[in-house]
């Protein structure tokens, strides 16, 4: 598709989070054990007051500041599963406040394959003619789901919002995407009381449950089909890719997928280290830090892969321009 | 059989970083502290390994309590 990033600015919320505090809060958890496995050693916390729309809007004002004519932009994608309401619809809040003209806003509510999934739609309009150019912001506010005492989230999630200029390319950049879902594991990642559903069981909880090993074990099974799927329909191979980011999980699961695969290491690109899981931002930061620290070059095949809650998944090539 | 029961077992106990004494056929996540959420996916990943990938697409195991039902699952499976 005749589509490029023309740019990519993250927002971090201010509060960071070690894991001193995860054990001033839990004195018996192994933290020591628990940052090995995860390869996360601080968070980001957005403040109580603090959305994921305002932190959309952050990052969004970061690439008007660099050049990004806003009175341009023809959609505006906000992916995220923290909206400030269930209604109205929180892109259309973010279009008014970033000062957009009366273009498409829309939400897509989907967690880690979020990118990749507002990447195809993105690139649909464009495609379609329905648009030029435009903004896909993914944004959440996770840890606002998270129980203190929960060892299996806390340590992981992160707060944070990442926000990209799409446009249309002379150049042929972004294609051969896979997405995908299976609903049988929705219950496998969850906030039970967030929507409409009411269970005969009334203990429906407000805070995110998550079953970290079969996220795990859906994770292992989904994701090496999804990176064979995007290079056989590119009639590429893993050599041909330049560097691989996927979303930023944990360490665990990455170092899953790289044996699984066989993949070189210093052609999958980490950084979750001091930022942690921040959801469907996980790609786009990583993109920009890759890119901030010369990792990647003009010409570059990069495979970006999504995947988690839903379960949902995403892949695709983009040649970097 | 045998052997590879044996080698199951030493890899449980090294992924929850206990004495492979401590680690039997009758081991159950309420019998070991050390077997929770993390120790259970270190037993994943660290199962996988040794099966060269092939545990990947059996659901079953993430929701596995025992040993013995580890052992039955894998022997179900033809790995061991």
């Amino acid at each position: 598709m005749y589509i490029c990033i023309k740019g990519i600015e993250y927002y971090l919320p201010a509060t960071k989070e070690t894991n001193v505090s995860l054990k001033d809060d839990n004195p018996d958890w192994r933290i020591n054990d628990i940052e090995k496995k995860t390869g996360i050693t601080s968070r980001r916390i957005s403040s109580k007051l603090q959305t994921a729309t305002d932190m959309a809007e952050s990052a969004c004002r970061k690439l008007i500041n660099n050049g990004l004519n806003i009175k341009d932009v023809d959609f505006i994608i906000l992916v995220t599963q923290s909206p400030d309401y269930v209604l109205p619809t929180s892109a259309c809040i973010l279009q008014d406040r970033i000062g957009a003209g009366s273009c498409i806003a829309f939400d897509i509510n989907l967690g880690c394959s979020g990118f990749v999934y507002g990447l195809a739609v993105s690139s649909s309009l464009i495609s379609s003619g329905l648009a030029r150019q435009g903004i896909l912001v993914c944004s959440d506010t996770y840890t606002k789901y998270i129980d203190k005492h929960d060892r299996t989230c806390r340590p992981l999630f992160s707060d944070a919002a990442a926000a990209t200029h799409i446009s249309v390319a002379s150049k042929d950049s972004i294609g051969s995407f896979e997405l995908g879902s299976d609903g049988s594991g929705f219950d496998q990642l969850i906030v039970q009381s967030s929507g409409s559903r009411v269970n005969s069981n009334k203990n429906q909880s407000s805070k995110l449950y998550m079953s970290g090993a079969d996220v795990f074990m859906f994770t292992m099974d989904m994701v090496p089909k999804v990176v064979n799927s995007v290079l056989l329909k590119s009639n590429k191979t893993i050599e041909d890719i330049d560097l691989f980011v996927f979303h930023q999980a944990s360490k665990l699961v990455i170092d899953s997928i790289v044996r699984h695969l066989e993949l070189p290491k210093e052609k999958v690109f980490v950084n979750l280290k001091n930022i942690g899981n921040t959801v469907s931002a996980t790609i786009l930061i990583a993109l920009s830090d890759a890119v901030r620290g010369d990792k990647i070059n003009t010409g570059d095949l990069i495979m970006l892969v999504g995947f988690g809650v839903g379960y949902s998944w995403g892949g695709c090539l983009i040649r970097w321009t | 059989m045998e052997q590879s029961k044996n080698e199951v077992l030493e890899i449980i106990a090294k992924s929850l970083e206990v004495d492979k004494e401590r680690i039997t056929v009758e081991s159950t996540v309420d019998s070991l502290e050390e077997w929770d959420s993390l120790g259970h996916l270190s037993i994943l990943v660290s199962l996988d390994k040794k099966f060269q990938g092939r545990l990947a697409g059996i659901k079953e195991m993430a929701s596995v309590t025992s040993v013995n039902s580890i052992l039955k699952i894998l022997k179900n499976n033809n790995l061991i």
